[in-house]
C-alpha cells in the first residue's frame, strides 16, 4: 500500500466522520461517542453475508461441538498448557511487529518471554515469564498497519468475512498474510519439510482454543442481536480499534485525548 | 405443603431484602465511581439471591434507576430515531423504549447467570469536557485475565446515570446501533419492524 493511498484514505475518512457526525447532530440531536466512525464500511456485504452463513453452518456442524467438548471435558491445566504453547509459538511474530512499530524495548521483553518460556517453560507449556514480571502482549501486522495509518483505527479498509477465520477487514486480512509470511516457525518447518503436519496441528488447535474462548461472547451476541452479522461486524471493528488505540495511546496519550476532545467539539 | 410455604416465605423475605438493598446505594451515588461500585455490588447481590424472572425483574429495576435507558435507546437507533419522536410522543416511541429496556434486562440477566465469583475493581475516572465521565474498571475472574470494562456516566437532570458500557473496547450501544440499523434497513427502513421483532423476542 502506498503512502498516497493512506493520505487519501485519511482525508476521505476525516471528511466522512465530520459529515456523518454533523448529519447525526442535525437529524438525531445526539451523536455521542468518542469513537469516530459511525458505521463500518462494508461495500461487499452480499458476498460477506454469504461466506458468513457458510461459516456459521460449518461452525454449528463441526467447530462448535468440538469446542464444547474441549471446554467441558479437557482438564483446565491441559487447556491452559495448550493455550500457552500456541501463544508461545506466536511470540516471534509479535516481536517482529514490535520492532516494526518502533518499540525495541517492548520487542526485547517479548523476546525474553519467548526464550524463558521455550526453555524453563518447557516449550511454552508453562508461562513462567509472566510470573517473572514479563507481561504478555500480542501484536500482528494488522495492528502495525493500524498503528501507523493516520486514520481512525475503526477504519481498517473494507470489511471482509474470511472463510473459516470469520470477521476481518482489508487491514487485518493483509496483516494475517504478512504475519504468516514472516513467521519464523513456518519458515523453519518448511525448510525441514514438516510444515504440513506442523501447520495442521497448530492451526487446528488454534481454532479449537479460540472458539472455546469466544464461545460465551459469541453466543451472547447471537442471542441478543436482531442482525447477528451486523452486530458481529460492529463488535469486531470496535475491538480491533480498541487494541490499536491502546498501542497509540501508550506512545501519545496527550495527543489522543486532545483528538477525542476535538471530535467531541465537532458533535 | 409446609415446605412449600416456608420456601415462599424465604423467597418473600429475600425479595424484601433485595428491594431494601437496591434502595440504599441509589441514594449514595454522588460520584461516578461510587455509582459504578454501587451498581456492581447490587448486581452481585441480585445474582446471588434471585433466579429466573425474579432476577430479570431486579435487573430491569437497576437498568431503570441507574441507566439512562431513554438516552441509550435513542443512541441505539442513531439516525433512525424518527424526528417526530422529539416533538411528540406517539405510542411507538414508548413501545420502542420499553422493548429495548426489556431486551437489555433479558440480556444482562442471562449474562450474569454465568456468575462465578468475579469482582469488579473500579479504576480511574476520566472526566471529559463534554460532560461525560469515563469510569474504567476491571472485572477480575477466578481464572484467566481480567476483563476491562469502561462505563460512560453522565449527569442527567435527576442525577448520574450510566449511558454506555464498553467491554474490552466494545460498546454495547454502538453494537446495538449497528445491529438495529442493519435490521431496519433490511426491513424497508421501518422502525416498526424492529419494534415488533423486539416485542416478539421479549415474549419468549
Amino acid at each position: 500500500m502506498s503512502k498516497g493511498m493512506f493520505e487519501a484514505m485519511t482525508f476521505s475518512v476525516r471528511r466522512t466522520v465530520v459529515v456523518a457526525t454533523a448529519t447525526a447532530a442535525l437529524l438525531g440531536g445526539c451523536a455521542m461517542h468518542d469513537t469516530g466512525a459511525t458505521e463500518v464500511w462494508d461495500p461487499i456485504e452480499v458476498p460477506n453475508r454469504f461466506i458468513f452463513s457458510i461459516n456459521r453452518a460449518v461452525d454449528i456442524i463441526a467447530i462448535r461441538p468440538v469446542a464444547v467438548v474441549y471446554r467441558d471435558w479437557m482438564p483446565v491445566p491441559a487447556k491452559k498448557g495448550i493455550h500457552n504453547v500456541l501463544e508461545n509459538l506466536g511470540e516471534p511474530v509479535t516481536m517482529i511487529n514490535e520492532v516494526v512499530q518502533g518499540d525495541p524495548s517492548r520487542a526485547a521483553t517479548t523476546l525474553a518471554r519467548f526464550l524463558v518460556n521455550s526453555t524453563l517453560g518447557l516449550a511454552g507449556l508453562f508461562d513462567v515469564a509472566t510470573s517473572l514480571g514479563l507481561t504478555k502482549t500480542k501484536e500482528g501486522a494488522g495492528n502495525t498497519v493500524g498503528y501507523y495509518a493516520g486514520v481512525e483505527p475503526e477504519n481498517g479498509g473494507f470489511y471482509l468475512v474470511l472463510p473459516l477465520a470469520g470477521p476481518s477487514n482489508a487491514r487485518d486480512a493483509a496483516g494475517l498474510m504478512a504475519d504468516y509470511a514472516v513467521d519464523p516457525f513456518r519458515i523453519l518447518t518448511y525448510a525441514l519439510n514438516i510444515d504440513a503436519i506442523y501447520q495442521g496441528t497448530r492451526y487446528g488447535m488454534t481454532v479449537v482454543d479460540i472458539r472455546t474462548r469466544t464461545m460465551f461472547a459469541l453466543d451472547d451476541l447471537e442471542k441478543n442481536s436482531v442482525d447477528y452479522y451486523a452486530a458481529l461486524r460492529s463488535a469486531y471493528t470496535q475491538q480491533r480499534a480498541d487494541l490499536i488505540r491502546q498501542k497509540r495511546e501508550k506512545t501519545d496519550s496527550r495527543g489522543e485525548l486532545d483528538r477525542r476532545d476535538n471530535l467531541a467539539l465537532v458533535r | 405443603m409446609k415446605l412449600l410455604a416456608t420456601r415462599r416465605l424465604v423467597l418473600g423475605a429475600a425479595a424484601v431484602a433485595l428491594a431494601a438493598l437496591s434502595a440504599i446505594p441509589a441514594m449514595a451515588a454522588d460520584s461516578p465511581a461510587q455509582l459504578i461500585q454501587g451498581v456492581a455490588d447490587e448486581v452481585i447481590q441480585i445474582v446471588k439471591q434471585a433466579k429466573g424472572p425474579d432476577r430479570e425483574a431486579a435487573i430491569q429495576r437497576i437498568l431503570t434507576t441507574h441507566f439512562d435507558m431513554e438516552f441509550m435507546g435513542r443512541a441505539a437507533l442513531g439516525t433512525s430515531w424518527p424526528q417526530q419522536w422529539d416533538v411528540s410522543t406517539p405510542p411507538e416511541r414508548g413501545r420502542y423504549l420499553t422493548a429495548v429496556a426489556s431486551a437489555e434486562a433479558h440480556a444482562y440477566s442471562e449474562r450474569f447467570g454465568q456468575y462465578a465469583g468475579q469482582t469488579l475493581a473500579v479504576g480511574r475516572v476520566v472526566p471529559r469536557p463534554n460532560g461525560v465521565s469515563l469510569v474504567e474498571s476491571k472485572l477480575n475472574q477466578s481464572e484467566g485475565q481480567p476483563i476491562s470494562i469502561q462505563w460512560e456516566v453522565r449527569d442527567t437532570g435527576q442525577g448520574l446515570r450510566i449511558t454506555d458500557v464498553k467491554v474490552e473496547g466494545v460498546s454495547m450501544v454502538m453494537t446495538r446501533r449497528s445491529d438495529f440499523n442493519s435490521y431496519i434497513q433490511g426491513h424497508g427502513g421501518q422502525v416498526e419492524a424492529l419494534i415488533q421483532e423486539l416485542e416478539k423476542r421479549a415474549k419468549n
